[in-house]
């Protein structure tokens, strides 16, 4: 292989996009975020311990940001003691899905 | 007269306890120079990395900010951000990404 090939093939390597590890669907999602409307679907509502404030709002987030969150929650890494618990039930096709669905993702 | 007194010094003393509480979200704007690098202008990221703040609850935004400071929660850039903040810094810049356009409820 000469040296142009080499490096030309490294040079594309360099933009390879990581794969997406899962495919976020939102419409399945809509059968899976009934533990979450309880909290982050109602206006006003409010955590009350430890601390009060309210629930943050969802709709519109980057659904990337929504995964990596509901990750650190289940590895422990944030800690709430609510979404501990909740996250800790959700995989990754599920945390995917329903971050797709937050996102406002049409599909 | 006497109870009238009381009630006013209860009065001035609940009043007092008030104004650091509320943000002011003009002067939130002024101090925002940093986190719209990456947070986005009005508080709408593109990156996934930087989560969208625009409309996002007043106080959740104070909340999230008190939990990077005090190492809650665990990041070291808005650990690094936040550590020169003071609470009405924080409270001013919380009300002014809660009144920017951006996240909603979403059922």
């Amino acid at each position: 292989m000469n040296k142009a090939a080499v490096l030309l093939v490294a040079l594309l390597g360099t933009f390879a996009m990581p794969s997406q590890a899962v495919e976020g669907r939102a419409q399945i999602a809509k059968k899976k975020v009934s533990m979450c409307i309880g909290c982050h679907g109602i206006p006003g509502y409010k955590i009350s311990f430890p601390e009060v404030y309210h629930v943050p709002k969802l709709g519109g987030q980057h659904a990337d940001y929504i995964v990596a969150a509901l990750k650190a929650y289940k590895t422990g890494e944030r800690q709430h003691p609510t979404m501990n618990g909740i996250a800790a039930s959700l995989s990754e096709q599920d945390m995917a899905d329903i971050a797709a669905y937050y996102a406002g993702k049409k599909k | 007269m006497k109870r009238y007194l009381k009630f006013g010094i209860m009065l001035m003393a609940m009043s007092a306890a008030l104004p650091a509480l509320a943000g002011n979200a003009a002067k939130g704007k002024e101090k925002s120079a940093t986190c719209v690098a990456c947070h986005g202008a009005d508080g709408n990221s593109s990156l996934a990395t930087f989560p969208r703040l625009a409309g996002q609850h007043e106080d959740y935004l104070v909340q999230s900010l008190n939990a990077y400071k005090s190492g809650k929660r665990k990041n070291e850039v808005m650990k690094g951000i936040v550590a020169p903040l003071s609470k009405e810094d924080m409270a001013d810049l919380a009300a002014y990404f809660a009144s920017q356009r951006g996240l909603e409820i979403k059922r």
